[in-house]
C-alpha cells in the first residue's frame, strides 16, 4: 500500500481532479441562469465599486467583491463559465469537425483523385449565375446548361464510337485548395487575424463563433490530412477498393474513422487554445459586446485598479484550472490511445 | 537553380500576403456598419462644436466625411445592389479596393482614418520600438531555453529538485494565455500593496532625457516586465521540444562513446549532443514569430508601450481600417519571410534536405 500511493497521488489524483473541475465548470455554465446569485451579471452596483470581498454585513453581499464598474465578481465568474460553453466549446467542436472533413477529403483524394467531367463546369457556372442573380439570368443559365448537355453528349458519343477516352476530365485540386487556404489563414498569427477581422462593429456571440471557427480549423485539417495519407496506403483500404465499394463510402466508413484517431487527444487542446484566444480578446475588449460576461474581461479590469487582487484571483485561478484540466485530459486521452494503437507509424 | 527556388518561394509569400490582406480589406469594408458611423460618433457630442442639430446638416457632414475618407466610392470593381431588384454594376477603376491596391504598389500604405496621418508614419516609430523588444526577448528566451533544456536533459531518470519544479512550471506556463501571465507578474511585482519593484505604466511622462545613465536605467526598468512576460511566453515551446531531442541524442552511441572517454555529463550534452539537437530547434524558432507578434499585442496594451501591438489593438478598437490592414500585411510578409529563411537555413546547415531542382 505504501508503495502504491505515490503513483496514485501523481497519476490518478490529478486526473480525477481535472475531470471534477471540468464537470464543475460545465455544471456552473449550464445552471447559471437558475443559480440563486445575490447579484445578476453585467449590472453595475454603483454603491460598491471595486469593493473587496465581503462575508458579513447588511443586505446581499458581494462574496468575491466587485470590479471597477461595480459588477459582482461571483456572478461574472459563473456567467463566464457559461460563455465558455456557448462560445469556445461549440467553436472548437465545429472547427474540429470542419478540419476533419476538409483534411480527410484532401488527404484521401489528393489533387488527382476527384475527376469531374468537363460538362460539370458550365452546369456549375449556370447554377452560380442563377443563385447570384447575375444579369439575364434565365437566358444565360439556359445557354450554359445547353453547353453542358452538348459536352455530355459529345463525351458519350466519343466513348461510344472511339476508344479514346480519359482526357476529357478535369481534376479537382482538392488538396491544393485545402492546404492553400490553411496556409493563407496561418500567414498571420491567430490573435492578429481575429483582432483585424473584429475591427468592425461588435460581433456578438454568433459572429465571434464563426471567427474562431475560421482561425481554428486549419490545425485539425493538417493533422487529419497527415494521418489520412498514412491510412490511405493501408491494406484494408486497398481491400475495400478491390471489393468495389464506391470511393465516398470507403472514405466515410473505412478511412475517415482511422484518420480521425489523433483528433481525440487534439480536441481538448483545441478547446484550451480557443478559451485562451477568447479570453485574450475579452481582455483586449475587442469584438465582444460590453455586456458579455467573460473571465478575460474581468481580468482586463485589473490595470484600472492595480491593488484589487480579488479581480485576478477568481477568474485567473478558474482559467488556470480549466486550461490545466484540459491539458491533463488531452494527455490522458493520447496515452490511452497509444496503448491501443492499431496503425503502424 | 537554387536562386529560382528562392525566387518562387518569395513570389508565393508575397501572393499569400496580398491574398490575406485583400480578404481582410473586403471583409471589413463589406460589413454592414460603415466606419464613418463610428468616426462621427454620437451626434450630440459634435452638436456644440459644429451645428449638426438638424438631421440634414448631420447628413451633409457624414457625406463630407465619407467623401474625405473615400468611402463614398464602391468597395470593389463589381458590386451587387442590396435591395430588389438585384442589379450588378461594373464600376471600373473607381473603387476603394483599386485605390488601396494602387497606393500599395507605389509603396503607400494609406492614411489613418482617425488622425489623417500616413500609416507608414504611424507604423515607423512603433516598429522601431517593438522590433528591439522582440529581438531582445527572442535572444534571451533562446539562451535561457538552451541552458534549461541542457539542465533538464542531463537529469537521468525521474526529475528531482529544481528540475522537477522547472518542468512543472514550464508545463503550467504553456497552458496559460500570455495576458494572464503578465497580469500575475504585474500583480506580484508592480503592486503598491505588495512588492512595488518595477514601474508598470510603460513610458511615463517624467522620463529622463535621451542618453545617459539615468535614461538607460529608466528605460531598462520599464522594459523588465514586458520583456519577462514575452520570454516566459515563448520559453516552454522552445525548451520542451529541445529537451526531448537532447534526451534522444544522449541515448545515441556517440554519446556513450563520449561518456566512456571520461567526459562529464555536462560536456557530453554541451559539446556533442547540442549541435545535433539544434537543427529541429529551427522549426520552433520560426514558430516564435507569431507567438511574439501576438504577445506584443497583449503586452504593449497591458504595459502601455508605444509599439505596433498597441497600435493594432487601438486601431481595431477605433475601426481605423487602413492601419489594421497595413499591420496585417506587414505581419504576414514577416511571417512568410521567416518561414522562407528557416527553409534556407535548413538547406544550408543540412545538405541532405536540399530540394533536387
Amino acid at each position: 500500500m505504501s508503495v502504491r500511493w505515490p503513483a496514485w497521488f501523481f497519476v490518478k489524483l490529478p486526473h480525477q481532479l481535472a475531470l471534477g473541475w471540468l464537470a464543475l465548470v460545465v455544471l456552473a455554465g449550464l445552471a447559471s441562469p437558475m443559480l440563486p446569485l445575490p447579484y445578476p451579471p453585467a449590472t453595475p452596483d454603483l454603491l460598491h465599486i471595486a469593493a473587496p470581498p465581503a462575508w458579513s454585513g447588511p443586505g446581499p453581499l458581494h462574496y468575491l467583491g466587485t470590479d471597477p464598474t461595480g459588477r459582482d465578481v461571483l456572478a461574472e465568474l459563473v456567467f463566464g463559465a457559461r460563455q465558455l460553453l456557448l462560445l469556445s466549446l461549440p467553436a472548437a467542436a465545429a472547427a474540429t469537425l470542419l478540419g476533419a472533413l476538409a483534411g480527410g477529403a484532401a488527404g484521401f483524394w489528393g489533387n488527382r483523385g476527384l475527376a469531374i467531367s468537363w460538362a460539370a463546369v458550365p452546369a456549375t457556372i449556370a447554377a452560380a449565375w442563377w443563385v447570384a442573380e447575375l444579369p439575364q439570368r434565365l437566358t444565360s443559365a439556359l445557354i450554359l446548361l445547353i453547353i453542358s448537355i452538348l459536352l455530355l453528349a459529345s463525351k458519350y458519343l466519343s466513348l461510344r464510337y472511339s476508344r479514346r477516352s480519359g482526357n476529357a476530365t478535369l481534376f479537382f485540386p482538392l488538396d491544393s485548395l485545402v492546404l492553400g487556404s490553411a496556409t493563407l489563414l496561418s500567414a498571420v498569427p491567430r490573435l492578429v487575424l481575429v483582432v483585424a477581422l473584429a475591427a468592425g462593429p461588435p460581433l456578438g456571440t454568433g459572429g465571434l463563433l464563426v471567427l474562431l471557427l475560421l482561425v481554428a480549423w486549419p490545425d485539425a485539417a493538417r493533422l487529419v490530412r497527415a494521418q489520412m495519407l498514412r491510412v490511405r496506403a493501408q491494406p484494408f483500404v486497398e481491400a475495400a477498393r478491390a471489393v468495389g465499394l464506391p470511393a465516398g463510402r470507403i472514405w466515410w466508413r473505412h478511412a475517415l474513422p482511422h484518420a480521425c484517431r489523433p483528433l481525440w487527444a487534439f480536441a481538448p487542446l483545441s478547446v484550451a487554445g480557443l478559451i485562451g484566444l477568447e479570453s485574450t480578446l475579452a481582455f483586449l475588449g475587442i469584438g465582444l459586446l460590453p455586456t458579455t460576461s467573460s473571465w478575460g474581461r474581468l481580468l482586463g479590469t485589473l490595470p484600472q485598479e492595480p491593488t484589487a487582487w480579488w479581480l485576478v484571483a477568481g477568474p485567473g485561478l478558474a482559467l488556470l484550472f480549466t486550461l490545466l484540466a484540459l491539458q491533463r485530459l488531452a494527455y490522458w486521452l493520447s496515452a490511452n490511445q497509444h496503448s491501443q494503437l492499431v496503425l503502424p507509424k | 537553380m537554387s536562386f529560382w527556388w528562392v525566387f518562387a518561394r518569395l513570389g508565393r509569400a508575397l501572393l499569400a500576403a496580398w491574398g490575406i490582406a485583400s480578404a481582410i480589406f473586403l471583409t471589413v469594408h463589406l460589413l454592414p456598419a460603415a466606419p464613418d458611423e463610428f468616426t462621427l460618433g454620437d451626434p450630440s457630442e459634435l452638436g456644440s462644436a459644429v451645428s449638426l442639430r438638424t438631421s440634414a446638416s448631420r447628413q451633409a457632414a457624414r457625406q463630407a466625411l465619407r467623401h474625405r475618407l473615400g468611402l463614398d466610392e464602391p468597395v470593389f470593381y463589381l458590386t451587387r445592389t442590396a435591395g430588389r431588384p438585384v442589379r450588378w454594376q461594373w464600376h471600373g477603376r473607381h473603387n476603394q479596393y483599386h485605390h488601396w491596391l494602387s497606393l500599395l504598389l507605389r509603396g503607400n500604405l494609406g492614411y489613418s482614418y482617425r488622425t489623417g496621418q500616413p500609416v507608414a508614419a504611424l507604423l515607423g516609430p512603433a516598429l522601431a520600438y517593438s522590433i528591439p523588444l522582440m529581438v531582445l526577448a527572442a535572444a534571451l528566451a533562446t539562451g535561457l531555453a538552451i541552458w534549461l533544456a541542457l539542465g533538464l536533459a542531463n537529469a537521468s531518470g525521474a526529475l528531482t529538485g529544481w528540475q522537477a519544479v522547472a518542468r512543472t512550471l514550464l508545463t503550467g506556463i504553456q497552458a496559460l494565455p500570455l495576458f494572464s501571465l503578465s497580469l500575475a507578474l504585474l500583480l506580484l511585482l508592480a503592486n503598491p500593496d505588495l512588492l512595488n519593484l518595477l514601474p508598470a505604466d510603460g513610458m511615463s511622462t517624467d522620463y529622463p532625457p535621451l542618453g545617459g545613465v539615468a535614461w538607460l536605467a529608466s528605460y531598462g526598468a520599464h522594459l523588465v516586465l514586458p520583456l519577462l512576460s514575452l520570454v516566459l511566453a515563448v520559453l516552454p515551446e522552445l525548451t520542451l521540444p529541445l529537451e526531448a531531442t537532447l534526451r534522444q541524442e544522449l541515448r545515441a552511441d556517440y554519446a556513450s562513446t563520449a561518456r566512456s572517454k571520461g567526459l562529464t555529463s555536462w560536456q557530453v550534452a554541451y559539446r556533442h549532443a547540442l549541435p545535433n539537437a539544434l537543427l529541429p530547434l529551427l522549426t520552433s524558432f520560426t514558430g516564435l514569430l507569431p507567438t511574439m507578434v501576438a504577445g506584443t499585442v497583449v503586452v504593449e496594451v497591458l504595459f502601455a508601450l508605444p509599439g505596433t501591438g498597441r497600435l493594432l489593438a487601438e486601431a481595431a478598437a477605433t475601426h481605423d481600417y487602413p492601419l489594421v490592414i497595413a499591420s496585417v500585411l506587414l505581419t504576414s510578409i514577416a511571417r512568410m519571410l521567416a518561414l522562407l529563411l528557416a527553409d534556407v537555413l535548413y538547406f544550408w546547415t543540412d545538405p541532405r534536405l536540399r530540394p533536387s531542382l
